[in-house]
């Protein structure tokens, strides 16, 4: 009797030993934690949206680099002044059931986006990021007529999108995971629920979703009503959830899965060797950034801002303190399209020692020494890599001037309403590019005082109305550089670090490349 | 008997209402919503998300139109997992949940009690001493040091079993339920030593063994009996605690049921969620209550008089 369960045990174990061979012909990634909606015109966050791209595709897409490349729209005309796009759909083209697909429901798809009814975060692309023809009033429920939208479908072949102001970014906005078309027969008949619904669901990309477990996984499979099926190599795709980054880890030592989501921080050094072509590490569109309280009057002095902004060695703190990986930054919208050639705050051309003794220098200038050492608080969240940043920045803060630094972290949610409660010297700050380039982190600042770092800056204002007026990118650039110049000469922060993609993935998958959006579709990958 | 569940589940209703009321309230104080981003949405927008949610309204509103959606058995929709109702989300996890908690627990039950057995028979031998050192084992070794390890051992060298997962039948459970009745393996034969021990003390036992009652015979129907009452005790209300999921087992396996929730959804601040699942375990914790009662009543004579 007592031997029982030892019994079964070792039975099971015995023929556990028997491993069923993994099938080939499913491609496994990694989504970190839950994704939080499937629903097209809702999710918000890049995890959901790997699955939203392979399943449902925009009027463009991006191919594996990152780069936008024709979707539904096979060709598009832009009018000179910038405002208007036209884009003409590929013939014959389908749903996953076998509808067709029409350029009204890429009207649908943006309306839906914006309905108040839909309660979407994300319609801030249409009205905010780029500025949509009537998508504001749309928003906010003055007008509920689709037709007061400056997105038509004039023939079902085409869909004509206005704009208020040009935004020669626009098209990398475009790409599926923002603007998927909707079908409405399906929605109208089950609702948002249909999203998640495998028997229900109808999209046009190039896998259709075949399971959804909540918290485990969704699984995708060859949608055959695809335009370019016939070049969509991998049969399946599942996304695996897996919370913990060690136990991601293991699952892909192990087989179970192809692409991580992630590398825990203290594995990053030790994989690097022993395998090391499996480690995909490439800049993604995130910048770190410390913020200085300017309603603290010891922070209104600007020598003691840019002190403090010196004495923070970066390269030390990414490399050899937060391990990470994260690219040492002097700029806050830099460094993501090599096209923009925006300015970065002098410690850029500095040595270690010139920045210190010239932060020693500013930092007795502002009246604090030894005997009266300036005393501040870093409000962080509690994720590893932010703490240890933290504490690294208030070694060095202590180190070269003798401020008294202390960390204060706290959960994400938490930090977030903190920013807005203003209980903070220093925030460790981040923001999130929309698209590699320098457009969303500069107009995330206008105007200069709404964003909540109170500073108000009309010069800053005025340089980006000039730049926000101009439709040809070079010039635009230029444009906004001096906007940035502006913005960094004033020290209201320290640009620390661009956050990293972190990725393994083996060498059985072909075509991945680094990709700052993060886009990297299944159907342009093949598995051996 | 059902007047004495009749009160038991009367008195566990009342908990339950004191636990929904302190949970909403004081869940509330917590800063940061649910709709906190570091990214500039319109108000309006805002307004209307907030709106959808209910959340604009007076928080002793908010209150009345939640216990009012209980009466009718609906836990609310989820803020954080836009696609679910919390009630979706419980039935979807719960069943990874509870297979995985029932398995843990008729496990530990039985080993916990043969080791116990076997410690309190041939005590002071090499099989109490060992008895005894897995007991301790278990219960000193985290389950976040025990979890990886056996991954490594058994998944990564020995390629036996999944790292994590659910998708491979039996083969997923093996792990997650044997690293989590580790720790009650451990207390379960502690506590069965113990007691029998006690027990063999006793003088109805001695009686037994006097009336000529077979060494065997008197351990199962006298010792026994007498000696699992306390583990009884035990086995309540931890296996509430057992089956709505270890978060840490759920963590560390990947296992998509109801105890990451927990905690994913009161960092999300996901009002709605963190409330089924606190009512969710309210609930087992006092069903499991009330059988323990009754199974020691049935057990123990002594205890049946002052249900």
């Amino acid at each position: 009797m007592k031997m029982q369960p030892w019994t079964i045990l070792a039975l099971s174990l015995a023929l556990g030993l028997a491993a069923p061979a993994f099938a080939d012909d499913t491609l496994d990634r990694g989504v970190g934690s839950e994704w939080s909606s499937l629903d097209p015109q809702v999710n918000f966050d890049a995890a959901a949206g790997w699955i939203q791209s392979d399943a449902y595709e925009g009027l463009v897409t991006y191919d594996g680099t990152g780069k936008v490349i024709p979707g539904a729209a096979e060709k598009w005309d832009i009018t000179p002044d910038g405002l208007t796009y036209t884009f003409h759909l590929r013939a014959g083209l389908k749903w996953s059931n076998g509808d067709p697909l029409v350029g009204q429901d890429f009207v649908n798809g943006v309306y839906r986006t914006l309905n108040p009814d839909t309660a979407s975060e994300k319609g801030y692309y249409f009205y905010s990021v780029i500025q949509v023809k009537g998508a504001k009033e749309i928003s906010d429920g003055t007008s509920k007529d689709i037709a007061t939208l400056g997105v038509t479908a004039p023939d079902p072949q085409t869909v004509v999108m206005q704009l208020l102001a040009p935004a020669p970014n626009m098209l990398e906005l475009m790409g599926a995971f923002q603007v998927a078309p909707l079908h409405s027969p399906s929605f109208d008949k089950y609702g948002a629920a249909v999203f998640i619904d495998p028997a229900h669901v109808v999209s046009n990309g190039a896998y259709i979703i075949q399971e959804v477990v909540p918290q485990s996984h969704v699984l995708l499979a060859r949608n055959p009503n695809y335009w370019d099926a016939a070049n969509v190599k991998i049969p399946f795709v599942r996304y695996l959830v897996t919370e913990d980054v060690s136990t991601e880890l293991k699952r892909y030592q192990a087989g179970e899965i192809d692409i991580t989501y992630d590398i825990p921080l203290n594995q990053i050094e030790a994989l690097k060797k022993s395998i090391p072509e499996e480690v995909k590490i490439s800049p993604s569109t995130e910048v770190i950034y410390y913020s200085f309280n300017l309603t603290h009057e010891a922070l209104k002095n600007i020598d003691l801002r840019r002190a403090l902004s010196l004495a923070i060695d970066r390269e030390t703190l990414e490399g050899k303190i937060v391990k990470g990986e994260a690219i040492p930054d002097y700029s806050y919208a830099g460094g993501f399209d090599a096209d923009y050639k925006g300015p970065q705050i002098a410690e850029a051309t500095m040595t270690q020692a010139a920045r210190e003794a010239l932060a020693k220098d500013l930092y007795a200038k502002a009246g604090y020494g030894p005997d009266n050492p300036l005393k501040l608080n870093i409000v962080s969240t509690v994720s590893e890599d932010a703490t240890r940043r933290a504490q690294g920045v208030a070694l060095m803060w202590k180190k070269v001037l003798g401020v008294v630094a202390v960390n204060e972290p706290m959960e994400r949610k938490a930090w977030l309403d903190a920013f807005y409660a203003g209980g903070w010297d220093v925030f460790s700050d981040d923001l999130v590019g929309d698209f590699a380039g320098p457009e969303t982190f500069l107009s995330y600042q206008r105007p200069s005082a709404e964003p909540g770092y109170n500073w108000v800056k009309p010069e800053y204002d005025a340089a980006m109305d000039v730049a926000a007026k101009i439709a040809d990118l070079p010039a635009r650039y230029e444009a906004l550089a001096k906007a940035e110049k502006i913005l960094l000469d004033d020290y209201i922060f320290a640009p620390i670090s661009i956050v990293p993609n972190r990725h393994l993935v083996k060498p059985t998958v072909h075509g991945w490349a680094a990709s700052a959006a993060g886009y990297n579709n299944s159907q342009f990958l093949t598995l051996d | 008997m059902l007047r004495f569940v009749g009160r038991r589940l009367w008195e566990g209703t009342l908990t339950l209402a004191a636990l929904v009321t302190l949970t909403f309230f004081v869940m509330r104080l917590a800063p940061g919503g649910p709709f906190s981003k570091n990214r500039k949405i319109s108000p309006e927008v805002l307004e209307h998300i907030k709106a959808a949610f209910h959340l604009d309204e007076p928080v002793w509103q908010q209150f009345a139109r939640y216990v009012w959606g209980l009466l009718h058995f609906d836990f609310g929709p989820s803020t954080r997992f836009r696609d679910y109702s919390v009630g979706d989300l419980i039935a979807s996890g719960l069943p990874y949940s509870l297979t995985i908690g029932f398995w843990a627990i008729v496990v530990a039950a039985m080993v916990g009690v043969a080791l116990g057995i076997a410690g309190a028979l041939r005590r002071n031998t090499p099989t109490d001493y060992v008895a005894g050192i897995l007991g301790v084992v278990g219960i000193a070794v985290p389950i976040f040091v025990i979890g990886p390890l056996f991954q490594v051992v058994f998944a990564l060298k020995l390629n036996w079993l999944p790292v994590g997962g659910s998708d491979q039948g039996w083969r997923s459970l093996v792990m997650p339920v044997l690293v989590l009745s580790l720790p009650n393996i451990a207390y379960i034969s502690r506590l069965t030593r113990g007691s029998m021990i006690e027990t063999m003390r006793e003088n109805y036992v001695r009686t037994a063994r006097a009336k000529g009652i077979g060494a065997r015979r008197t351990l199962m129907k006298h010792t026994l009996k007498g000696a699992l009452l306390p583990v009884i005790a035990y086995l309540g209300p931890s296996t509430a605690g057992i089956i709505t999921g270890s978060i840490l087992i759920e963590t560390v396996f990947a296992v998509p049921g109801i105890g990451r929730h927990f905690v994913d959804a009161a960092l999300n601040r996901d009002y709605p969620l963190v409330m089924g699942i606190t009512l969710l375990y309210g609930a087992l914790l006092i069903v499991f209550n009330i059988l323990t009662d009754l199974v020691r009543g049935w057990l123990d004579p002594r205890a049946r008089g002052n249900g």
